[in-house]
């Protein structure tokens, strides 16, 4: 074998290697979509609405009659919550399934490690469960952001604290890059506006005892307690505050307050908070279009309004199917180019996104009153007046 | 008692004594420790809150122990049925309307009843096979409880509006109604089957059977019955741990592994199979987080690692933990 031969082998080896994956030719004319959503594991209940989202537009398409004439098939795989676990199905669904299409994971993390491997790959996706901005600041470029970043979560909640004359804030969170980088939002809001930051700490995943630390936030002389948390780390810490008649003037939580049945499984002592929404099903307030139908589509099929994990996912997909349409197929480069460069209107909002591949979405902050919760913040979009400060805990 | 055991309970002693003043100094070097009335009444307060939710560790870390002490099966599907407790209380509560203490009456049984099933059709065949092979089979079945969960339940989180109230001890220390109400519902569990296994015959049969299956059985007790009323009774002690889950904390099918973990820790440290080691263990662990929390600059960051490194330290003076009686 001369070089020359063997170089020609090794040439043909990485073209063939290199091959974008949509070349491959499908039976039937099909299209087959993937992605590793975190169906078990501590995401499970946000990843379950963009599940949720995914099939009911991949359901959609394929009654209309397909994605550029082709069938939609679906492979979900399920990363378990885990980033290892996530990176080897996304090289799996690639390299070995060859998806034509790939779609997000579930939360900033793990699509911060996916992100790695689609950038490999080349293949491009909007990451509609991803809100932390380090994603975006590495030069990246086969990943698009639709959702408002995790810094501008609790924009609203400190706008409101100096609104009341709030002048010392504690900032808390749970020790993972996501509550990370909205409490660094927090902190920059809050020096922007002249607000102090008397305290600010983190707590690991599993904390589920914040007695301490609320006596320690008390004694620290803080008036507001914002809290990058989830569910039941949000939970706990209202109900220790209610136990130990620790009062503040406002407590702002993200993601916990956000679930549906936040207000409801936690009752009255939910009440007041302050919690950010990338997205709700408000279509009179936010008045994006396609709202309603969307709304009333996902309620039927699944007995519940979207929240916004649901909303975002969906949008996301009404751009993919944007770009593939003005791509005109499923060459990842063609594709790129044109999740670069669209401009376009969805259930979820506007879609146009900069150099970085970063939209630039606004969130809104809403407060639980009387179980429900009304949009306070911004006041473009505002249901109603906020009622702060929050009664002190003897008072309800 | 022999003399290297007694030099280790004093050397043990010494640490602890350091272990624990040692968020006192950071504290006052870091100028978060003050010496007024409110600060004090703040400690009491958090002293008083790891109390309260060391009995709650120390519910899921009994029935663990239980099963370890009798078979030496670690039994990894331990935070699921936890989990599964929280979820009768829960559908008592939300479906039936029963209150979440009245459920127990309910739910233990119920416990139980699954407990004898896991028993008889899993770890029957595993009791005296090598460790491992339990440890597998126990974790499959929490595999299994975790998505059957998520079939009945979705992973929403769920958590039930129980004594949401405060309870005043004295000026300016209070506690929570639904963590005393848990406290005093663990300290009544915990010591019932401690009487149980104390003083009645099943009971005394119980630890026979922990110290030598083959001599028990010799002595006319009938092991597999015993395993049976073990695993019911862990099983129901887990149960009632769910109970207090329900009303303190969020929880879905997912939480479970957490509650194990928990509960593992506290059982290294308490010394396994023992049941009152399992106690002073969750209660040890939970007083250092929180001092550790209230005192230490960023301290909550590090509960875990001062929880893991009491637990090594202690392990190192006392191989066999807390209570721990030699192996060998």
């Amino acid at each position: 074998m001369t070089i020359r031969t063997l170089a020609a082998a090794v040439a043909a080896l990485l073209v063939a290697g290199a091959a974008p994956a949509w070349a491959q030719h499908r039976p039937n004319n099909e299209v087959l979509i993937g992605g590793a959503i975190s169906q078990t594991g501590q995401y499970a209940e946000p990843a379950g609405r963009q599940v949720n989202s995914i099939k009911m537009w991949v359901d959609e398409v394929n009654a209309r009659g397909g994605l550029l004439g082709h069938k939609i098939v679906l492979r979900l795989l399920d990363d378990k919550s885990d980033t290892q676990t996530a990176i080897k199905l996304y090289e799996k669904l690639i390299t070995e399934d060859k998806v034509d299409l790939i779609l997000g994971p579930y939360s900033s993390g793990i699509t911060e490690a996916v992100a790695n491997v689609t950038e490999r790959y080349k293949m491009p996706f909007v990451a509609y469960g991803a809100s932390a901005s380090p994603i975006w600041e590495k030069g990246r470029r086969y990943i698009f952001n639709i959702v408002a970043v995790a810094e501008t979560f609790q924009k609203g909640g400190v706008y409101l604290a100096k609104q009341i004359g709030v002048t010392k804030i504690a900032v808390i969170g749970q020790d993972s890059l996501f509550p990370r980088q909205s409490g660094k939002g927090a902190k920059e809001w809050a020096k922007k506006l002249g607000l102090e930051v008397v305290l600010e700490e983190n707590y690991p995943v599993k904390q589920t005892d914040f007695t301490a630390l609320l006596q320690k936030i008390k004694a620290a002389g803080a008036e507001a307690l914002f809290s990058n948390s989830y569910f039941a780390d949000a939970a706990a810490q209202l109900r220790q505050m209610r136990e130990q008649n620790i009062n503040f003037k406002l407590y702002s939580g993200t993601v916990g307050p956000a679930l549906p049945n936040f207000p409801e499984q936690l009752g009255a002592t939910a009440e007041y908070v302050l919690g950010f929404s990338l997205w709700e099903p408000l279509p009179k307030v936010l008045k994006h279009p396609g709202m309603e139908e969307f709304i009333a589509a996902y309620e039927k099929r699944y007995g519940e309004k979207p929240n916004y994990h649901a909303g975002s996912t969906y949008g996301a997909l009404q751009v993919t199917e944007a770009a593939v349409k003005k791509a005109g197929g499923f060459d990842p480069e063609k594709l790129r180019d044109a999740l670069a460069t669209l401009d376009i209107e969805t259930v979820y909002g506007h879609y146009k996104v900069d150099a970085k591949g970063m939209n630039s979405a606004e969130g809104l902050t809403f407060q639980i009153l009387k179980g429900k919760r009304h949009v306070v913040w911004p006041d473009k979009w505002a249901e109603t007046k906020p009622e702060l400060p929050m009664p002190e805990w003897s008072k309800r | 008692m022999e003399r290297s055991d007694v030099r280790s309970l004093y050397r043990l002693g010494a640490f602890l004594a350091v272990a624990y003043s040692l968020p006192f100094g950071v504290g006052l070097w870091a100028g978060t420790v003050h010496a007024n009335a409110t600060w004090m009444a703040n400690l009491a307060s958090v002293v008083l809150g790891g109390i309260a939710q060391g009995g709650v560790y120390a519910m899921f870390a009994v029935g663990l122990t239980l099963i370890f002490g009798v078979m030496r099966i670690i039994n990894a599907a331990h935070g699921e049925m936890v989990v599964m407790g929280a979820y009768l209380t829960w559908t008592a509560f939300s479906v039936l309307g029963v209150d979440p203490l009245l459920a127990l009456a309910l739910t233990m049984p119920v416990a139980f009843l699954f407990g004898m099933a896991v028993q008889r059709l899993l770890l029957d065949a595993v009791v005296g096979q090598p460790e491992l092979t339990a440890l597998l089979v126990t974790f499959g079945l929490g595999l299994v409880m975790v998505y059957t969960a998520e079939l009945i339940f979705t992973t929403d989180f769920r958590t039930i509006p129980y004594a949401p109230g405060s309870v005043r001890l004295a000026r300016g220390i209070a506690i929570g109604q639904s963590r005393l109400i848990s406290f005093a519902m663990a300290v009544v569990i915990t010591a019932a089957v401690y009487g149980f296994l104390r003083f009645s015959r099943l009971g005394k049969a119980v630890r026979a059977t922990a110290l030598n299956p083959e001599v028990a059985m010799v002595c006319g007790i009938d092991v597999r019955r015993i395993y049976l009323v073990t695993t019911g009774l862990a099983a129901a002690l887990a149960a009632a741990g769910g109970a207090l889950v329900s009303i303190q904390f969020g929880f879905n099918p997912e939480t479970g592994i957490v509650y194990t973990l928990q509960a593992f820790a506290i059982i290294i440290l308490g010394g396994r199979g023992h049941y009152v080691g399992a106690l002073l263990g969750g209660l040890m662990l939970a007083v250092l987080e929180n001092l550790v929390s209230l005192m230490v600059p960023n301290g909550t960051a590090m509960v875990e690692l001062a929880a893991y490194g009491l637990m090594i330290a202690v392990l190192l003076i006392r191989p066999g933990g807390l209570m721990g009686v030699k192996e060998g």
